[in-house]
């Protein structure tokens, strides 16, 4: 198993043909270096082959003069040309030694060369030498009739002929030689090109290897990392190979799985809130719908009873009234819990809405209020905002009416101004109110909540619920800076580009 | 004279065909005498001079000393005995064979020869000593210088002795060896003894001497008894009755040193082939090479197997 692991690792295969490349390459330049060295010795032995001819050459001159001084010594009796003769004669012995080390180390050669100082110290023994010991002994005479033998001539002949043959067979091996150098140039070129092809083609597969066994892989899992990280969670890749890539392909596949697994669970869990939210909302909704009914009822019996005896049981007219305002405060609540789960549900109606008329629709729904109790509303220039028209009116009308409210000893002065805030308009409502300890500032939003007695100001503590309900709705949000005595500014966001409507649908976690 | 001639060449054609025949059946002499125990002296170096005869009689002493274990350098092919000598004196050569005749009369000069083969033997071995060289036993055969023309010419001019040329009219041309001119036994010797001065040398090579007495270029030619040619009836040899040409019995000189480096085993090697060596086997092997192309070395090596030499 470790083998097998080890044989399919790309690590191991890429050292692997790292080192078939390096090993094609140096086999490449011994191969070159032992074609260069030949040719460097097959140059050199050359060198040493001519010169060899070359001293041949003038060894067999040498001879040339030798014989030629030597008759014309007999015949014309001049000293001068046995000089020459005796002069050469002394010089064959040194050359034909120097000639046996030039000439190649051909077996046949040297031979060739031991025959032919044979035949040249034949020549002098056995003709040079003895016409010349012929002339000082017994004359010239006895030594013209051993010249017209032709004895001497006949020896050289078979001497220059033996030239004749080493030069033949030294041109010959030098032409081999150098034949064989070429071949060899021509060969190690040939090697050298050809090396460097493989080296070439070894290169070019280790990167097609490379693209096609790593690189297209680790695309794969590039791609599919950008898939899912887009969110299609389904996305798995091939994981069969062995190597360091399956490896990653599994860590990935199995990354993806438990994504999924994650994603699988909060969604399950997210319809099971959702659902339970509106089984909730629901309930609200019947049971106050069915409260209403009996409230009525009982309202209107004690409208009755009131009537009937109105006139002797006055005492008991304080109980009546007692229930007519319990049954009030009752119809009340369940209108405003009514209130409060419609604005979280239902249809909106969302298009570009002047927030200015909204206002001001606002103000006449609050006109009585402000005027009972002298309250100064200033409205700045307000955008058109994209929203519902009626639950915008509504939260507009909860915000000015709270100000209104909760003014305080002194006359209350409200404004309402509107801002651009980056991609959001931000409305805000500002009072000099009585304002609120910043500890509760987050508190008020939370349905029936209040912070006063119902007696000092009269509510169910609804209002602010819905104004938050409404504005997550329309994608905004909505808060309060305060400080005890010192009034109150209520904000909120609604998207300014976009259109509210096209939000996806949101999910309060804390609902 | 015809008789004896037509003899020697019934006997030279005899022992040519036994030459042949022993040529392919030689293995049980050669086995016989095999080769001897490797001698430890120095190679000796043998010469012959540059015509069939020594060619033969160098391959002869080459391959029966080789027999023997001895180491042999043959340096064929040299001149003549002006040459040769002087070589030998010189210390180039070791051996040689020579004809006692021609060593009495070109070498040692001497001119009053003695009568007789054994005489001129002992002079010649005498001079020989004197030197530092040993003359061996000399051969059965001899092959002295003569002079031979065509039998027609003979018939023409009534010539059968070399006196007989003094009556020829006009110059007498002579194919000869180029040093026939100056030496005794050519025309130094034939005018001082025979009184001929009618004479003409035509020099031609050795082989050459026959084929130009036959094209009719020369009248006479310097011939050499043993030669295979003056087997048959071809020619006539004229007689020498004043002795010119001196006896042509062939002994090899051989040096003092090389003899004492080998001691006496080489000295009855040589001398073992040289007493065979009798006129009628010479002229066939002279003939063997000349008519029949046949090469000296091959012809030698026949002869020795023949009589258990080798």
């Amino acid at each position: 198993m470790l083998r097998r692991s080890l044989r399919t690792q790309i690590t191991t295969k890429v050292v692997a043909l790292s080192a078939a490349a390096a090993i094609l390459l140096g086999a490449a330049l011994v191969t070159l270096i032992v074609a260069v060295t030949g040719q460097r010795d097959a140059a050199r032995v050359a060198f040493g082959s001519q010169q060899a001819l070359s001293l041949a050459n003038q060894l067999e001159k040498s001879l040339l003069l030798i014989e030629s001084g030597l008759n014309r010594y007999v015949t014309t009796r001049e000293p001068r040309y046995l000089a020459t003769a005796k002069r050469e004669l002394a010089t064959y012995p040194v050359a034909t030694r120097r000639l046996a080390g030039l000439v190649s180390d051909d077996p046949g050669q040297q031979t060739r060369v031991a025959e032919l100082s044979e035949a040249i110290t034949d020549y002098d023994a056995f003709w040079a030498t003895s016409l010349i010991e012929i002339v000082s002994e017994d004359g010239f005479e006895e030594a013209r009739s051993q010249v017209e033998t032709n004895g001497g001539r006949s020896r050289l002949d078979r001497v220059r002929a033996q030239f004749e043959s080493l030069f033949t067979r030294e041109r010959a091996v030098i032409r081999a030689r150098e034949q064989a150098a070429e071949r060899g140039s021509a060969r190690a070129i040939g090697l050298g090109i050809g090396g460097l092809v493989i080296v070439l083609g070894v290169a070019l597969g280790f990167t097609l290897y490379l693209r096609r066994s790593v690189l297209r892989p680790v695309r794969t899992v590039a791609d599919a990392t950008g898939r899912l990280a887009a969110g299609d969670l389904s996305t798995r890749v091939p994981a069969e190979r062995e190597d360091e890539l399956g490896e990653l392909a599994r860590g990935f596949n199995s990354m993806a799985d438990s994504l999924e697994r994650g994603r699988e669970e909060l969604e399950y869990t997210n319809a099971e809130l959702t659902r339970s939210n509106a089984e909730l909302e629901q309930f609200a909704s019947v049971t106050s719908h069915d409260l209403q009914a009996p409230l009525t009822t009982i309202s209107m019996y004690a409208e009755l009873l009131e009537r009937r005896h109105g006139e002797q049981a006055d005492g008991d007219l304080d109980l009546v009234d007692g229930i007519r305002g319990a049954t009030q405060q009752a119809r009340t609540l369940i209108r405003d819990l009514l209130e409060y789960s419609r604005a979280g549900r239902g249809h909106l109606n969302v298009e570009g809405v002047p927030a200015g008329l909204v206002v001001e629709q606002a103000l006449e729904q609050l006109a009585g209020a402000i005027e009972e109790t002298g309250a100064q509303v200033s409205v700045g220039e307000l955008p058109v905002v994209r929203a519902d028209r009626a639950n915008l009116c509504r939260v507009f009308q909860n915000l000015i009416g709270n100000a209104v409210k909760f003014a305080g000893e002194e006359t209350a002065h409200v404004s309402i101004e509107a801002q651009r805030d980056d991609g959001d308009w931000r409305f805000s409502v500002r009072d000099n109110g009585i304002g609120m300890n910043p500890d509760h500032a987050g508190r008020i939003f939370e349905p029936f909540q209040r912070l006063h007695g119902e007696e000092d100001y009269p509510g169910t503590g609804i209002g602010l619920a819905v104004c938050e309900r409404i504005i997550d709705q329309l994608g905004g949000r909505i808060w309060v800076t305060s400080s005890l005595g010192e009034g109150s500014v209520f904000s909120f966001t609604l998207p300014a580009g976009s259109p509210a409507g096209a939000q996806p649908p949101r999910v309060r976690a804390s609902a | 004279m015809s008789l004896s001639r037509s003899l020697v060449a019934l006997t030279a054609l005899a022992v040519t065909l036994a030459l042949g025949a022993c040529g392919g059946t030689d293995g049980d002499a050669a086995n016989t005498t095999g080769r001897g125990a490797p001698s430890s002296g120095p190679p000796i170096r043998i010469g012959a001079k540059n015509f069939t005869e020594q060619s033969i009689l160098g391959e002869l002493y080459r391959q029966a000393l080789e027999g023997k274990g001895y180491e042999v350098v043959l340096k064929a092919d040299i001149g003549s005995t002006e040459i040769i000598h002087r070589a030998l004196r010189r210390g180039a050569l070791d051996m040689y064979p020579e004809y006692v005749g021609v060593l009495l009369s070109e070498v040692a000069e001497v001119r009053a020869r003695p009568r007789g083969r054994d005489a001129q033997y002992e002079s010649a071995r005498d001079y020989e000593r004197k030197a530092g060289y040993t003359l061996l036993a000399q051969t059965p055969f001899s092959d002295s210088n003569a002079l031979a023309v065509k039998p027609a010419f003979a018939k023409r001019h009534g010539v059968r002795t070399i006196a007989d040329l003094r009556k020829l009219r006009g110059t007498v041309k002579i194919g000869a060896l180029p040093e026939f001119r100056t030496r005794y036994e050519g025309l130094d010797g034939l005018e001082d003894v025979y009184g001929l001065r009618n004479l003409e040398v035509d020099a031609v090579e050795s082989g050459e001497r026959y084929s130009t007495l036959d094209s009719g270029d020369v009248d006479v030619a310097s011939v050499f008894t043993s030669e295979g040619q003056l087997a048959g009836t071809d020619y006539v040899v004229l007689d020498d009755p004043r002795g010119l040409f001196a006896s042509g019995h062939v002994a090899p000189i051989l040096s003092d040193r090389i003899l004492e480096a080998h001691g006496p085993g080489l000295r009855t090697a040589i001398d073992a082939v040289s007493k065979r060596l009798t006129t009628p086997a010479m002229r066939r092997m002279n003939a063997a090479v000349d008519l029949d192309d046949r090469l000296p070395g091959e012809v030698a090596s026949a002869f020795l197997r023949a009589n258990t030499l080798l």
